[in-house]
């Protein structure tokens, strides 16, 4: 018996051993190499000997200006999703289960599109959409009959993250009107119908049975939207034109690239965007964490 | 008795109101989504001068060629030729076209004059001919050179030929070694003993859903670097491998317990291997969820970009977002190769996408719930 155990364990481990190497050698000890990097002087020129800095590159990441904007333009792009594409997601997604448009497969699978294209093909087709002799602006003619307007809005520090806001809600609505969706025809129908007879209206349905059902989704949302976000890359990287625009509409992401494979005149560039990156995880762990507390104290309330 | 039917009939309006703006907003959105994709399609059929005379009229200059003038010019040494010049010595007529990008050697035919009729023999440099003068086979050679132009010259001048197979061999080989890893996990955790040792495999592969390539993508460089993997195809599998595996172990893990214990009991006193067990009997049966996985993957891996943009350096190993990406950088003023370089790289993925529409739909939801 003891011995087919042993035998049965070997089975095991040699069933879960290839992938688990891989996955421990790839995904695992880099987080423990990264957290080792970024308090180190660690410097590819020198032979790669690290020696001990402390918070060095953390003091410094806090004091660079760089990384405040680049943080602010993040927390606008958390906030797009969040307040952005959730709620609009939600709003298209009881569209289609209360089947208020016809054809819902067709207009669901065009919205939940954009999901599955290169996220270059969109940055770059956006950008040609809002150049300032491009299709925006021609509408912007159009509509206002005025022949010099132009969409200038990426141009412009203060305002670049607006058109990319937009381009954002476009690209990622999508899927959380899929997710929640599907969490709507999960739901038990005759609780909607027993509320119909009753006299319910369509807000009060909407406002007392189906929102307080879906809070956990949600805060599965919620949670999704701002760990995506903080890691988001391809699409403002594609949207933007290196240089000025780019740092102008810089998210942590770019930053952290622009600092470790851009910056060569910093030899400690690989320890500080190091320590760049394990700011951004830091940051959505603690985010993620807020918006749970908060969805535990909301679902709460709802149940006295 | 009035209240109830004025009710309904305020709740009649607000439905039709309801109705109206719905359709508006996903008429919309759909418009949002499809009108670029299809501009981007047909304007990849477009020549450079058509696109900027009117950037949305439909192609039409590639198709009708047939009144195309050309006009022989001397070859110069940084032509691209269509014949090995050191094998075939026979005498050539070099024309050129006026119409697509005149003056830069792009659009250039090498006529072998021997085989042409007299009056194009005589034709000196610096004369003109239209398409329509030439003999059939040439005439026939010219027009489809022309209605493929945009794509023959992202395929070979964006060098995105080599991208293309890149994309491919990373989506294929990395998805295959994804879902043949991943099974085989998901089978030990979900089909033998030991409950205790999967619970912590299922933690530590559910951790790996936080971790992003993004946020590990320095330690990655510099290991890649430090053993030589660096720019080569099997470091950016391998990489694509190991994300990809907490995605499949979940999704088939899940699955694979809703599977009947008996079938791998019964298999085990017929004298299975464990092995056997899973190739022969459960392997079979997981394929739905098999198929979602794939998609996924392959889907996920043919968009992605930092990775290569980091861990590739030469063009042997470049996939198509990062060719893209960069032609589009390089050819600004080409605009119709850089078009016709977008839908090279969009096309397969949105084929794949509209054919298996649901079961990615029902892979993304049952992905996301897990978590």
């Amino acid at each position: 018996m003891k011995q087919r155990d042993r035998k049965a364990l070997v089975f095991y481990i040699g069933m879960v051993a290839p992938g688990l190497a891989i996955y421990l050698s790839i995904v695992a000890y880099p987080v423990f190499y990264s957290v080792w990097l970024s308090f180190t002087d660690f410097n590819p020129n020198a032979g790669g000997v690290g020696n001990f800095m402390g918070f060095f590159h953390y003091k410094a990441m806090l004091e660079n200006p760089e990384f405040w904007h680049s943080l602010k333009n993040n927390m606008i792009v958390v906030a797009v999703s969040v307040f952005g594409q959730i709620p609009i997601g939600f709003i298209l997604a009881y569209i289609l289960y209360r089947k208020m448009v016809r054809a819902e497969k067709f207009f669901q699978s065009m919205v939940f599109l954009p999901q599955f294209l290169s996220t270059i093909v969109i940055g770059i087709l956006w950008k040609r959409l809002f150049v300032a002799d491009g299709p925006v602006s021609t509408i912007m003619q159009l509509a206002t009959g005025d022949p010099s307007a132009q969409f200038d809005l990426m141009l412009r520090p203060e305002t670049v993250m607006i058109p990319i806001g937009i381009a954002l809600i476009w690209m990622y609505t999508g899927f959380y009107m899929v997710i929640f969706l599907a969490n709507l025809q999960k739901m038990n129908v005759n609780m909607i119908e027993a509320a119909k007879i009753d006299g319910a209206t369509e807000p009060q349905i909407f406002g007392r049975i189906i929102l307080p059902l879906l809070t956990g989704t949600i805060i599965v949302s919620s949670v999704l939207a701002i760990a995506g976000s903080l890691k988001g890359f391809d699409l403002i990287f594609a949207m933007t034109t290196q240089g000025l625009q780019r740092d102008n509409a810089s998210v942590l992401p770019i930053y952290m690239y622009e600092t470790a494979f851009r910056d060569y005149s910093n030899p400690m560039r690989f320890a500080y965007g190091a320590a760049i990156s394990n700011a951004i995880v830091a940051i959505s762990i603690v985010m993620i964490g807020i918006s749970n507390w908060i969805g535990k104290h909301m679902s709460q309330d709802e149940v006295y | 008795m009035s209240d109830i039917v004025n009710n309904s009939k305020s709740s009649l309006v607000w439905g039709r109101i309801g109705k109206i703006v719905s359709y508006v907003v996903f008429v919309s959105w759909t418009l949002i989504t499809i009108v670029p994709l299809i501009w981007m399609s047909y304007s990849s059929l477009k020549s450079n001068e058509e696109l900027t005379r009117d950037i949305y009229a439909f192609p039409y200059e590639l198709f009708d060629n047939m009144d195309d003038e050309y006009t022989v010019i001397r070859p110069d040494l940084n032509t691209i030729r269509d014949y090995d010049p050191k094998v075939d010595k026979r005498e050539r007529i070099c024309i050129e076209s006026n119409t697509i990008a005149p003056g830069r050697r792009l659009m250039v035919f090498f006529l072998v004059k021997e085989d042409m009729p007299p009056e194009i023999q005589n034709l000196k440099i610096g004369d003109t001919v239209t398409v329509r003068d030439l003999p059939g086979s040439i005439r026939r050679y010219i027009n489809r050179k022309t209605m493929r132009f945009n794509y023959e010259s992202a395929f070979i001048r964006g060098g995105l030929t080599g991208k293309f197979a890149n994309s491919i061999i990373y989506a294929s080989v990395s998805t295959f070694l994804i879902i043949l890893l991943g099974s085989m996990t998901a089978f030990a955790i979900s089909k033998m003993q030991f409950a205790r040792l999967s619970r912590v495999l299922m933690i530590v592969y559910g951790l790996g859903y936080l971790i992003s390539i993004p946020s590990l993508i320095i330690p990655l460089f510099l290991m890649m670097t430090k053993v030589g993997l660096i720019d080569t195809h099997l470091g950016l599998i391998l990489v694509y491998v190991a994300f990809g595996m907490p995605l499949a172990v979940l999704l088939s893990s899940q699955f694979m317990q809703g599977l009947p214990s008996s079938l791998v009991e019964s298999a085990y006193i017929d004298g299975a291997s464990v092995f056997r067990t899973f190739w022969s009997i459960i392997l079979p049966m997981t394929t739905p969820v098999i198929i979602t996985i794939s998609i996924l993957s392959a889907l996920g891996i043919w968009n992605e970009f930092l990775l290569v943009l980091v861990l590739a350096s030469s063009e042997f190993t470049k996939s198509l977002p990062v060719g893209v990406y960069s032609f589009s950088s390089l050819t600004g003023t080409q605009l119709g190769w850089q078009l016709a370089a977008l839908v090279i790289a969009t096309l397969p993925a949105m084929i794949v996408y509209f054919t298996f529409n649901q079961r990615l739909t029902n892979g993304v939801v049952a992905g996301a719930v897990k978590e």
